[in-house]
């Protein structure tokens, strides 16, 4: 059997709390709601928006017929409780309605205080609290001509500027000599009245009304206490409201100014419970729309769970609904001994802004003509954030974060450590995959999805992509101008479709134009020779580079560079270069700074012979493939044993001597730091040190800032071969065409590639599927 | 697992094989984040995945450790079968054999150098069944006094300061789900953004809702990066710089004068001595300026709540008890212990650091947190344990002591479990030194450590996977690890280790078990009415409350969330405040000329401990493959040290190879090497062997070293 709820009140607090608890479970309760005005539940707040022609009076309605017959509520509009019998546990209506409860909702709201001097009850004197007021006044709109507001609050000013809206000529009486004097202090109430002023309200301050006046039955004039009097066609009064609480005080539940209720929100009466206008929590009476939706979540989370939240009171905001005017006024503005205040004035732009601070905790703010931090504030007065007085000055000052930091940044720096996740993966994600929140980049990426420790980073870094600051764009680039498609998808799409040849990569993948460009030939050539090693295309591939291993020279004679491994020569090698140089009548023969003998100047006829005779394999500067290995062997003079470091350059250069790599690979290798290897820039720098073998990676020559970075230690020449080759092969199998090593460690990230390198399995895979490439590569 | 990021087809992908999914909690530290291991299998290829699983700690969340923990297991150096040496090599022999030769080596042992000539070295990684079992095995099956465990290097700091002055410890006093909602903290000497990952969400969260953050540490970390004050303390110093904030609250008048007079005895006392203490003083000797000392003070003490944690930054110090309890004196004066909200945290390490300390393998201790040397307790136990009270040995001594015992001949024979001193103690040279000494060393290890390579005798073991058992997380939850894989080679649980043993010893009668829950009935049996009462606590309720915060007297008891409430576990109800002086009882070691710089050490967040497991982990590795020295730009280069480069530092005990990162992070007149590597990069090397005397915790966190570049 579902529990009978009754809620008193069909008003915005009321229905707030049965949503909640609606959220929880749909099922427990029978819910039942009676309410006096015979409407359905509209936003009261936008009242003066309907005034001021900014809404209809249907778009103000909250809970439309629809939402109360689906939820199986009850609804008794237009009829109002008049006695609560907490003994037998039912309500009575005026409708001589008899409806029984196990649990009661008290949600009665407030009434507006009207003040008590002759002449009150005229015609033309009325209150702005509901859609009948807000109707009487644009009716007498119509025919009068001027309209007194008495009241200078929030309420009372909406209502000004929306009788002035409806064509009135409007005059706000005001007991003080401040507008919203609760709310602000006098340097802003100032600012306001200049402001309303010029708009046209005209203002009557320090006024205390002492009679309503009209020779009939009809208001015509209003006389202060000071005897002075003013004209009147129509009285608004706006002075405040009282909480609606003879409903409950005649069935004994404790009041005070308003109904009182614990921290559960409920009464001194059992099974019920209230909220909203009607409540006092601990002293305190609201009438603002935030804290009664906050007591709607306690109450409805009192009802329907077993875990109890608490309401601890709110703390007060208020901003004024007129056009033009940006005002923003939170918690306590009073200053004594044990405050400080920072005042900002600008007189010109009509900005003000105070925040009045008790040690580091923000107790109060006003902000007026400039809004903007408005919540960043909010939150530092709710949560009594504890601030130091440079950001009490930053809080003044400026609203939007420093984003220097993060732009900054490299695009590979890794953000989130447990997925390895870098600032350009979040990038890419935003730009392309249109995500937007801090889950969604969770969900994408990874990033801040396991120990979370990244998470306050990755919003930073959501909020500065999503911000002016940011002029990064991460762009998939295409492969060449021929094609819309981008490299890794030609290399998928030729595999997918086992496109064998460059034609049939033009014609299969509509290339624009039928030749290609001096960009795409090359790198599809290389992709299929990646993709197929053992067809024709690497032969041609291969051949190719072999052809380029002689360079032509100008006047048709030829370059060529006989591999010497090491750097160290033999006295047979010296003998067959020394035959040739002699037979061919070659002059031109030099020492490059690489170790090796260039023979220059061979004429094209003797190109073969010449070759045949070296019988040895051929270095080219050129070609992407991984290079000679330097050894600067023979420039140094230290003791240590140099035999093992030559031994292992030697034992790399033949086992990938036969391969294509995406761009050309500079390696060295060196016995001990003497030589001052640390400071040579290689693609990979293997140096010996006590410990083993330092292998540095993704050195470049021409940029001082891209320093070569340690990959690992290797503790032997087996290792070290291990992780070169691993290392050059998932170079080859990852890379994009003449993407260098350096570019692509910075673009996969030097974790990533540890990671790889030292997972036993992976690495051997790595260092079988190089050597079997190797071995087809020598049998063609 | 990495996956590759290929851009070719090598193979053709291939359909997943079989699907095997492991519940379990992650072998590394104390949050004991909950996770799921998926093995899958693709024709002879196996692959990863790791997930996290909701509970009430971690809340699904893991680190990088702990996603890439199933990396050891599945190592190839695993160890599957004994290992015995012969001729300086490991060979592989039967169980039978292996038990056969502990038997005979343990009894002519005993028989030679009497029964206390046999030491066990426990660890906080193994389980609470294990920890209790090897306590009942070193006092009932060996009858020897000497067993302690690696949690004294660890946790004896802080253990014996929330027992001194509460009268219990469990490491947190409150839930977790409590930080978000305090007012104020303060972080004393913890990294857990590095040591505790997941923790983390917690203290962004108090952050996010007004928290003011209070970190002590000589170095900005991860963690310091969180917090709106950072008092950079002179490393060892945490005391003084304690007594400098007691100093401001008092002259302030922030004293809870009521909780202190109702719920606390001493403070008149510390009272005294604070006023005899000079703040500017006290500023010097720490290097915090006076105006942070009054910041801190004024903060913690006048917001309504407020939290305070203390690491190993405070603890691993020859006064690490004494910095401890004057923390606690902050808190005390303050009123702000046993209310909503407001409480403390010792943050342990280990796995099971908590439950590893509960139950009888640290040296003077019994199940349930029960003295050894206490009549009743003896009395209580031996009934449990079906044995004489009087043949119950007495008090050891702690984990450095017993190797100094080995040292001068006194301990010849050692059964260690799960632990890697040769690498962890301070001294290391020394513990190297006397292992060799011993004429048999038993290891039961996963790998062959640095100190099982010492062994005689390597008896391999099972891993988080496989070995099921209850842990005992930082929160003092006791939660139940699920381990259900079964061992692979001829693996066993450290349990079952122990009950053959027992069973060869001819003490099988004590040692009956056949599964971890069976011990654990044991231990609920042992532990109740203890201070760690587990009495209520079943593996049915575990699996349904999501674990059970202790102590749990009775199977309708909810368990303890918070604690101290109405009153202290001292018999008065009341906590014990100290005076604590400035400066260390014995005291720490001073730079001089020779060594003009403080070395101080700490974790990283890709490895744990000695790094036996986390460094075989490929993607751990990947992170830090080696260790670091950290030193401010200005005092490497007033010794020639450039960024990158090696460099030799030393101490009077002796020396390490690292290679430095300058980071304007740390004090000029500090640097910092992380624990997690052993040999030539070791620095236990250089770490003294003074011992706190109430603690017997070594001074990890402050020597004496000078640095040079090689």
């Amino acid at each position: 059997m579902r529990q009978k709820l009754v809620v008193v009140g069909n008003g915005m607090a009321g229905i707030r709390c049965v949503e909640e608890i609606l959220k929880h479970s749909s099922d427990v309760y029978e819910i039942s709601i009676i309410g006096s005005e015979a409407h359905l539940n509209y936003n009261r707040i936008l009242l003066s928006s309907v005034l001021q022609g900014e809404a209809k009076f249907e778009d103000i309605t909250l809970n439309h017929m629809k939402w109360y017959s689906g939820n199986h509520i009850n609804l008794y509009s237009g009829e109002t409780v008049i006695k609560i019998n907490s003994a037998k546990k039912h309500v009575l209506t005026d409708q001589n309605r008899l409806l029984s409860y196990d649990k009661l909702i008290l949600a009665t709201g407030s009434s507006p205080f009207v003040l008590p001097v002759p002449g009150v009850e005229k015609e033309g004197v009325i209150t702005f609290r509901t859609i009948e007021d807000c109707k009487k006044m644009i009716e007498t709109s119509k025919n009068d001509r001027s309209a007194i507001v008495i009241g200078g609050g929030v309420l009372g000013l909406e209502a000004a500027w929306g009788l002035l809206h409806l064509g009135l000529d409007v005059k706000v009486v005001h007991n003080s000599d401040c507008l919203m004097q609760r709310q602000l202090d006098q340097a802003s109430s100032r600012l306001l009245q200049k402001q309303l002023e010029r708009k046209g309200v005209q203002f009557l301050l320090g006024k205390t009304t002492k009679e309503f006046k009209g020779r009939q039955h009809k208001v015509e004039e209003i006389i202060f206490s000071d005897d002075s009097s003013v004209k009147a066609d129509l009285v608004v009064m706006s002075i405040g409201v009282m909480p609606n609480v003879q409903l409950a005080k005649d069935c004994g539940i404790h009041t005070n100014r308003g109904i009182v209720v614990n921290d559960y929100m409920e009464t001194s009466e059992r099974d019920i419970y209230a909220v909203g206008e009607c409540v006092e929590h601990n002293g305190f009476v609201y009438g603002l729309v935030k804290p009664l939706y906050e007591q709607g979540k306690v109450l409805a989370n009192r009802l329907c769970s077993t875990k109890k939240k608490r309401y601890k009171g709110s703390v007060l905001s208020t901003s004024l609904k007129v056009p033009g005017i940006d005002l923003f006024s939170i918690g306590d503005l009073r200053e004594d001994e044990s405050t400080q205040a920072l005042t900002m004035l600008n007189e010109i732009n009509e900005v003000y802004k105070k925040m009045v601070f008790r040690g580091d905790i923000m107790v109060g703010a006003v902000l007026y003509g400039d809004t903007k931090s408005q919540s960043k504030i909010a939150d530092v007065i709710v949560k009594r954030k504890h601030i130091n007085d440079e950001e009490k000055q930053q809080l003044m000052y400026s609203t939007e974060k420093d984003h220097s930091l993060l732009s900054s940044m490299k695009v590979s720096e890794v953000i989130c450590n447990c997925n390895g996740v870098s600032k350009g993966a979040i990038m890419e994600a935003v730009q392309h995959e249109g995500i937007s929140t801090l889950d969604e980049v969770k969900q994408c990426t990874k990033a801040s999805s396991s120990c979370g420790s990244c998470k306050s980073l990755v919003c930073d870094l959501l909020e500065y992509i999503h911000s002016d600051d940011c002029n990064e764009v991460t762009q998939p680039k295409t492969l060449c101008a021929c094609t819309t498609l981008t490299e890794d998808e030609v290399v998928y799409k030729i595999q997918q479709k086992n496109l064998s040849s460059v034609n049939e990569v033009f014609e299969k993948l509509n290339w624009f134009s039928k030749e290609g460009c001096s960009n795409c030939v090359p790198a599809i050539s290389y992709y299929l020779a990646m993709i197929y090693p053992k067809t024709e295309a690497v032969k041609n591939s291969i051949y190719e580079n072999k052809g380029l291993m002689f360079t032509p020279q100008k006047g048709g004679t030829y370059n060529i560079t006989p591999r010497i491994y090491g750097g160290r020569v033999s006295a047979q090698e010296l003998k067959k270069i020394a035959s040739v140089i002699e037979k061919y009548n070659l002059i031109s023969v030099g020492l490059t700074s690489s170790q090796n003998i260039q023979i220059k100047g061979i004429k094209e006829e003797h190109v073969q012979a010449v070759c045949a005779e070296l019988n040895t394999s051929f270095n080219s500067l050129e070609n992407n493939t991984v290079q000679h290995i330097n050894t600067l062997f023979g420039e140094h003079d230290c003791v240590c044993d140099h035999e093992e470091a030559l031994q292992l350059s030697i034992d790399l250069e033949k086992s990938m001597e036969a391969i294509i790599t995406p761009s050309k690979v500079i390696l060295s290798v060196s016995a001990c730091k003497h030589s001052n290897a640390v400071n040579i820039q290689k693609d990979i720098n293997i140096i010996g040190d006590d410990r083993g073998w330092e292998i540095y990676v993704g050195g470049q020559i021409l940029s001082v800032e891209q320093q070569e970075e340690l990959l690992t230690i290797a503790q032997d020449v087996v290792e070290v071969k291990q992780v070169v080759l691993g290392l050059v092969q998932y170079y080859r199998e990852t890379a994009n065409y003449l993407e260098r090593i350096f570019d692509w460690i910075e673009r996969v990230g030097l974790i990533h590639i540890r990671e790889v390198l030292f997972e036993d399995s992976l690495r051997m895979q790595l260092v079988e599927r190089l050597e079997s490439e190797v071995q087809q590569s020598l049998s063609l | 697992m990495t996956d590759l990021l290929l851009k070719y087809f090598r193979t053709k992908q291939q359909e997943v094989q079989s699907e095997k999914v492991y519940d379990t909690q992650c072998p590394f530290c104390s949050m004991q984040c909950k996770m799921q291991l998926i093995e899958q299998s693709v024709v002879s290829r196996k692959t990863f995945k790791t997930i996290g699983k909701d509970n009430p700690t971690s809340q699904g969340r893991l680190c990088v450790k702990g996603m890439n923990a199933h990396q050891h297991p599945f190592h190839k150096d695993r160890i599957m079968h004994p290992l015995l040496k012969v001729n300086g090599e490991f060979v592989q022999i039967s169980w039978e054999k292996a038990l056969q030769h502990i038997k005979e080596q343990f009894e002519s042992i005993q028989a030679a150098d009497g029964h206390n000539a046999l030491s066990v070295y426990g660890s906080a990684s193994i389980t609470n069944e294990e920890a209790y079992l090897l306590g009942k095995f070193a006092r009932v099956a060996l009858k020897t006094p000497y067993i302690d465990y690696n949690g004294r290097l660890c946790m004896s700091a802080a253990a014996t300061a929330a027992n001194q002055t509460f009268g219990v410890d469990r490491g947190l006093t409150n839930a977790l789900s409590e930080v978000p909602h305090t007012r104020v903290i303060i972080l004393a000497g913890t990294n857990i953004a590095e040591c505790q990952p997941t923790i983390m969400p917690y203290f962004e969260k108090a952050k996010e809702n007004g928290a003011y953050i209070i970190a002590i540490d000589p170095r900005e970390t991860a963690t310091t990066k969180l917090a709106d004050l950072h008092l950079k303390v002179k490393p060892g110093l945490d005391a003084a710089l304690a007594n400098g904030l007691l100093k401001v609250i008092i002259a302030e008048d922030l004293v809870d004068k009521q909780f202190v007079q109702e719920r606390a005895t001493g403070f008149e006392e510390v009272k005294e001595h604070i006023d005899s203490l000079s703040l500017d003083e006290i500023s010097s000797l720490t290097d915090v300026p006076v105006e942070q000392i009054r910041t801190a003070a004024i903060k913690f003490a006048s917001e309504d709540s407020g939290m305070l944690f203390s690491a190993r930054g405070v603890e691993q110090q020859i006064d690490g008890t004494h910095a401890v309890r004057n923390l606690l004196n902050i808190l005390i004066s303050t009123g702000k212990i046993g209310k909503k909200y407001s409480g403390y945290g010792a943050i342990t390490g280990q796995g099971n650091g908590q439950g590893a300390r509960e139950h009888g393998q640290k040296a003077d201790q019994l199940p349930g947190y029960r003295s050894i040397e206490n009549e009743e307790h003896r009395e209580y136990v031996a009934k449990v344990w079906d044995v004489d009270k009087d043949e119950l040995p007495r008090k050891g001594v702690s984990a450095y002591e017993m190797f100094q015992k080995v040292n001068e001949g006194e301990i010849t024979g050692m059964f260690l479990m799960c632990s890697n001193p040769v690498v962890s103690n301070p001294n290391a040279n020394f513990i190297k030194k006397a292992l060799k000494k011993l004429k048999f060393l038993v290891a039961v290890e996963m790998f062959i450590s640095e100190t099982a390579e010492m062994a005689d005798l390597i008896l391999p073991t099972s891993s988080y996977l496989e070995d099921e058992g209850t842990m005992t997380n930082l929160e003092g939850r006791v939660t139940l690890r699920e381990a259900s894989r079964p061992c692979p080679g001829e693996v066993k649980h450290d349990w079952e280790i122990l009950c053959e043993i027992a069973r060869v010893l001819g003490k099988e009668k004590y040692f009956p078990f056949t599964s971890a829950e069976d011990i654990f009935n044991e231990l609920r049996e042992a532990s109740k009415g203890g201070a760690a009462d587990y009495y209520g606590i079943t593996y049915d309720r575990i699996r349904k409350e999501q674990g059970i915060l202790w102590p749990c007297p009775d199977l309708d008891h909810k368990g303890t969330v918070r604690l101290f409430e109405n009153e202290f576990a001292h018999s008065d109800g009341k906590a014990k405040m100290l005076p604590v002086s400035n400066m260390s009882e014995i005291p720490k070691e001073k730079i001089d000329e020779e060594y003009p710089l403080y070395l101080t050490t700490g974790r990283i967040v890709s490895h744990y401990l000695t790094g036996v497991q986390t460094r075989k982990s490929s993607a751990l590795a990947a992170r830090n493959f080696e260790s670091y020295l950290e030193i401010h730009p200005e005092t490497a280069k007033k010794y020639n040290i450039e960024h990158n480069n090696l460099v030799s530092v030393t101490s009077k005990r002796g020396n390490i190879v690292v290679r430095s990162k300058l980071s304007e992070k740390i004090r000029r007149d500090t640097v910092f090497v992380p624990i997690h590597w052993t040999e030539a990069q070791n620095v236990n090397l250089l770490v003294g062997e003074d011992l706190d005397p109430s603690c017997k915790m070594p001074g990890f966190k402050v020597n004496a070293v000078k640095v040079s570049p090689i």
